[in-house]
């Protein structure tokens, strides 16, 4: 099974963002609850190639209202 | 979840086989912690890595110089925290304080890591390499965050 780490990046906001695991890819406009707050995926990038079942994944976000929940 | 499972779920024992994993898993010792708990503390000397299994955790910088403590990232399941004291032997490079109920982590003592990978050998390789690709990536992680 695939396994997705991805670095959460936020801008426009002082959330410091994040790092986890997670079992699927996140997708631009996909919006996602880190912490207390919810936020916009407004880009996607494979940060480095996979290795075995993981994928090196990067989003960045920005602010905005309640939808799927991370954490 | 097994350990076994959980351990095959973390990226740093990416490459392991099941033998090998149950090698690691004989090392591990489990820990909980409530939200508000520090895990470790910035500037402390201390021998353990952690792999979160289940919560998050905050990464706090500042303390150590008498600067009020700030949180640089927060990570998840699946993260390893106190890498750069296990390759190192320097002091904690910042503190870490558990946010979710609860915060379960497995430690692994680096005498009891130096020991395997020395029996070990392909272990250490495939582990250290591990290691290197972790702290690449959250470096990788910071920089974008500079952007």
């Amino acid at each position: 099974m695939a396994i997705f780490k991805v670095s959460y990046v936020i801008v426009g906001n002082a959330n410091p963002g994040m790092i986890l695991n997670q079992d699927h890819m996140p997708q631009k406009g996909d919006r996602v609850q880190l912490g207390t707050e919810y936020f916009e995926i407004i880009e996607v990038m494979e940060l480095v190639p996979p290795r075995g079942e993981f994928h090196y994944i990067h989003v960045t976000c920005r602010p905005s209202g309640k939808k799927r929940k991370i954490r | 979840m097994d350990l076994n499972q959980i351990l095959q779920s973390v990226d740093l024992f990416e490459g392991l086989t099941a033998h090998e994993l149950d090698r690691v898993a004989s090392i591990c010792v489990e820990k909980r912690f409530k939200p508000g708990e520090l895990i470790t503390r910035e500037g402390a000397t201390e021998t353990e890595l952690y792999v979160i299994n289940e919560g998050f955790v905050e990464i706090l910088l500042g303390e150590r110089f008498g600067a009020s403590a700030r949180v640089v990232v927060s990570l998840g399941p699946g993260q390893i925290i106190g890498e750069m004291a296990l390759v190192d032997q320097g002091p904690r490079s910042a503190s870490v304080r558990a946010t979710s109920d609860p915060t379960v982590v497995e430690t692994i003592q680096r005498a009891d890591f130096e020991s395997l990978c020395q029996q070990e050998t392909r272990i250490g390789y495939v582990i250290m390499r591990n290691l290197a690709a972790d702290l690449s990536f959250k470096m990788r992680h910071r920089n974008l965050r500079e952007r």
